[in-house]
């Protein structure tokens, strides 16, 4: 909230204000000029510390849609708690720098980055925005915890989020690998945990194929968008990959990058700018790209999906629906197959709750993210449907482990471009 | 981290439990090491409820109490061990749920066993029928809501805690939304539960639209506030999601003539589900943009339900406000309450100026309504740092309002927050006593009212003081609410 804004929302208490005594009216106005010198902390620090403070003392407005929170149904897990550990982490309350505190710290990552909390915030930002904050504290005094650190060596020594470079892995799984001639009219950006989904990999390449599309992939050269290395934020690591990422999207000579992975999509565009690094492309995900084929007319679903295939349920991926603010492509995309039944789960579009694997939550603790997972797959279960439609390589991730393992045969995951591809 | 470096506030209550490891092994035997808890980063989270002096606490690393444990049962048949482990120990146990109470109810004064109910986050039928659901109380109010929303219907229980607040919390402190006025309280609403008595006995009061089978015993545990029992499951109420909604305001010369107005509405049998008056304050903090009502009494109507009934209702509600020289403001009153009601800036800003701020919500009769606003705002004036006592008039009957102040100020030199809290606060209790009111609308008393409950219920409260023995013979149940007086204050 501005000065004007503030003045404005309390403007109704200056007359009452004025009929204070004057040994009052100094006691307000001392404590209104030492608000930084009570409760701020001294010396240098990167922590939003005024929305920290503003979060800790709020009452949880965002609670009941806290997918950590309902995952654990603890209190420990609650928004304003995490604040409030952020806030005393920050001011020396709770000493960051002792072993016995590391529960503390661990409450910093255990967020999945949905965002949620922002539709319900009265001051509109998401807790995630205060705790990575508070990470960027705990970095500088070299208290990244042990599960961040591991993911900051798989990228630097596997150039992805895995132990070895998956990106290696295309031809064990018959992916074509397509490299760029420098006049692409796409680039066809795969994400790291997109190649764990060979056939939506497949499934893309071929829509692009029938469409007609000029582009490439670029396997042996892909490296990850360095997505992990935001969250953790490290911002060396994240420079590190901007650069390389910027360099070979340049090279390709496209026009527009489409990925099938909206993280990557968050990463190459808002995170880049957020270090001072900007890719003068369109880059957008692969849903909203394929819908614009469908409407020029250069894809046409007519064939009928099997009948195993017929009734399905969306799963909105968070980045999609709040990040980038497009639910209507894989409706649309959907919208155009032949005789699907599409039943809305009761949480979706921008009020989707979280598949558990996006964030730091699943590094930090695997148990919580996959309940959080499990919570979203029995709210897709109430719809009827057995097929789950995502379009985001860590929810269709996430959601697999939701799944109870003696049900895995009853619950199809499908990314919407396998669904699409076997419509064309 | 040394809990100790977080100033305890009721620390004189505080009783050292000696066999800690041996309490930890037992729970953890019957709930599972999974849903026990002795770490700092559990225990830390459940020390304060959502009182506004607490949030001062907060951001001066202070806390209210500390408990001991926090459990997380998944069945009532552990909660029934929990209770009958902290009977054998005597050790006190806390129900908490979604912490969001405002008068210290779930605060661990005397530290022991907090029993977390969020596990207990089911809905279990919903029965188009009889237009009920039947849910576990846990359960997050919003959450409960929208479900019953997405389905098409709605509890009518709408408090300003929605977000904030479970279905359990609401029947401890006998909550009332506000849309209460036309589709009742929580205990309009609730039809049958089933309770956990402090010996650990499982008790069902099955669901039923009416009946005389004695005394309305169920009643006694909404209210209760977790000292008689833990309400697990509840049957309640529901209403197919309302066909329209009108949204009616007027602005009034004086808190009287709305009053009157509002009156005459609810006599004729006509119930809006919202009403609300707001006082000059308050009309000029909400409302200042509204021209028609400058320095007036700014009061909201939303009629909702059946199309034809809601038209009447509209007609009758514009009749009494136009014959009680109630000018129209239009909708767009209405529709700023609806976009701003969630919206709750004011606890996250005031604490960092040290201010010392809360709402209290009282209730009477219509003939000493006014009386008991005027009451209040002189004497709540005259406290030295007081710098603001407005209110808002937020629940009707035909028979009388409930009424909701909010106070505010600096403590002056060589006052604490607490010490000037609790001035603020039974200043407003005594001035609401004498004025002929009762002392709670729907918060409930907790720590912050208790010391009143001898001259709100005059000899009755022995009575309750007798049922509460009765069940709780080593009163381990929510120990310092109610029935003790925590504060020691407060002039009679």
């Amino acid at each position: 909230m501005g000065a004007f804004e503030t003045l404005k929302k309390y403007k109704w208490m200056i007359p009452l204000l004025n009929k204070a005594d004057r040994d009052i009216k100094s006691i307000l106005m001392k404590n209104m000029r030492s608000k930084e010198k009570n409760f701020y902390p001294e010396g240098e620090y990167k922590a939003d510390v005024d929305n920290l403070i503003k979060c800790m003392l709020c009452p949880n407005m965002c609670r009941f849609d806290c997918g950590t929170l309902q995952a654990s149904q603890t209190e420990s897990m609650s928004p304003s708690y995490k604040a409030r550990i952020g806030y005393y982490l920050t001011i020396g309350k709770i000493d960051p720098t002792k072993e016995e505190n590391s529960d503390f710290i661990d409450f910093m990552y255990k967020c999945s980055n949905e965002e949620n909390c922002k539709i319900w915030c009265p001051f509109g930002f998401s807790v995630v925005s205060l705790l990575e904050t508070v990470r960027d504290d705990l970095n500088s005094k070299g208290l990244t915890p042990d599960y961040c650190k591991e993911q900051i060596k798989k990228l630097e020594e596997s150039n992805t989020i895995e132990g070895y470079n998956i990106y290696d892995t295309y031809k064990e799984h018959g992916i074509e690998n397509i490299e760029t001639e420098g006049n692409d009219d796409v680039f066809y950006y795969i994400g790291c945990e997109s190649m764990k989904f060979p056939d939506v990999i497949k499934a893309n390449i071929s829509i692009l194929q029938k469409a007609g599309v000029k582009f490439s992939t670029n396997l042996e050269k892909k490296v990850c968008c360095g997505g992990p290395s935001f969250n953790i934020r490290d911002s060396d690591t994240a420079e590190k990959f901007a650069k390389k990422n910027q360099e070979l999207i340049e090279s390709t000579g496209a026009k527009i990058i489409v990925s099938d992975c909206p993280g990557c999509v968050l990463t190459l565009t808002k995170r880049y700018e957020s270090i001072g690094i900007k890719i003068e492309k369109k880059i957008i995900h692969i849903v909203e790209y394929i819908k614009q084929l469908l409407e020029e007319g250069k894809i046409n679903p007519t064939k009928n999906v099997p009948v195993e295939l017929k009734k399905v349920t969306i799963h909105d991926p968070c980045l999609i629906a709040r990040n980038l603010n497009d639910t209507a492509s894989i409706r649309a995309i959907l919208g155009r197959i032949q005789d699907l039944e599409i039943v809305e789960p009761i949480y979706n579009k921008e009020y989707v709750h979280c598949c558990g694997w996006s964030g730091t939550a699943h590094w930090a603790d695997r148990v919580l993210a996959i309940k959080e997972a499990s919570n979203r797959i029995d709210e897709l279960r109430e719809t009827g449907a057995e097929v789950f439609v995502s379009a985001c390589p860590l929810c269709e991730l996430g959601l697999n482990y939701g799944i109870n393992p003696e049900e895995k045969e009853k619950f199809k995951i499908l990314d919407v471009s396998e669904l699409l591809v076997k419509s064309l | 981290m040394n809990i100790d470096d977080f100033e305890l506030i009721y620390k004189n209550n505080r009783k050292e439990i000696k066999n800690k490891t041996l309490i930890k092994t037992e729970l953890s035997e019957f709930l599972g090491e999974k849903n026990v808890s002795i770490k700092n980063a559990d225990l830390l989270a459940y020390t304060r409820d959502s009182s506004l002096i607490a949030l001062n606490w907060t951001i001066q690393g202070k806390i209210a109490g500390l408990p001991d444990f926090i459990t997380w049962p998944e069945t009532k048949e552990q909660i029934s061990k929990i209770l009958k482990l902290a009977n054998k120990e005597k050790i006190p146990v806390i129900p908490y749920s979604e912490g969001s109470g405002v008068v210290g109810g779930s605060i661990p004064i005397y530290g022991g066993i907090i029993i977390d109910m969020k596990k207990f986050n089911k809905i279990l039928e919903i029965n188009d029928k009889n237009l009920t659901v039947t849910a576990q109380t846990g359960i997050n109010g919003m959450n409960l809501e929208r479900y019953l929303n997405s389905k098409g219907y709605t509890s009518g229980h709408i408090p300003q805690s929605l977000y904030t607040s479970s279905l359990g919390g609401w029947i401890a402190h006998r909550a009332a939304g506000q849309f209460s006025t036309k589709y009742g309280k929580i205990e309009d609403i609730v039809m049958g539960m089933e309770v956990i008595l402090p010996l650990g006995e499982i008790i069902k009061f099955k669901p039923i639209a009416r009946a005389a089978t004695g005394p309305q015993l169920d009643k006694m545990f909404i209210g209760g506030e977790g000292t008689l029992g833990i309400v697990t499951e509840a049957t309640l109420k529901i209403w197919p999601y309302p066909e329209k909604r009108t949204l009616i305001s007027y602005s009034f010369p004086t808190i009287e003539d709305s009053f009157n107005a509002t009156r005459e509405i609810l006599r004729e049998n006509v119930y809006p589900a919202v009403i609300r008056i707001y006082d000059v304050h308050e009309t000029d903090r909400h409302f200042s943009e509204v021209e028609n009502a400058k320095k007036r009494v700014m009061t909201v109507f939303v009629c909702e339900g059946n199309k034809k009934l809601v038209d009447v209702e509209e007609a009758i509600t514009r009749e009494m406000c136009e014959k009680n020289a109630g000018i129209n403001c239009g909708t767009g009153p209405v529709e700023h309450w609806f976009e701003t009601r969630f919206r709750v800036t004011e606890t996250s800003t005031m604490s960092p100026y040290k201010l010392v701020y809360d709402t209290v919500e009282v209730a009477s009769l219509w003939d000493r309504a006014a009386r008991i606003y005027h009451s209040v705002v002189e004497a709540t004036d005259r406290i030295k740092g007081n710098l603001l006592i407005t209110a808002h008039v937020s629940h009707f009957y035909a028979n009388g309002v409930g009424t909701y102040f909010t106070f505010g100020g600096v403590p002056p030199k060589g006052v604490s927050d607490l010490e000037f809290y609790q001035e603020c606060w039974d200043s407003i209790i005594k001035a609401v006593l004498e004025a002929g009111g009762s002392i709670a609308h729907h918060h409930g008393i907790g720590i912050n009212r208790a010391h009143w409950m001898k001259k709100e219920w005059g000899t009755a409260i022995n009575v309750m003081k007798d049922i509460k023995k009765l069940l709780d013979p080593s009163n381990i149940l929510n120990p310092g609410k109610i029935y003790e007086d925590i504060w020691k204050g407060g002039v009679e």
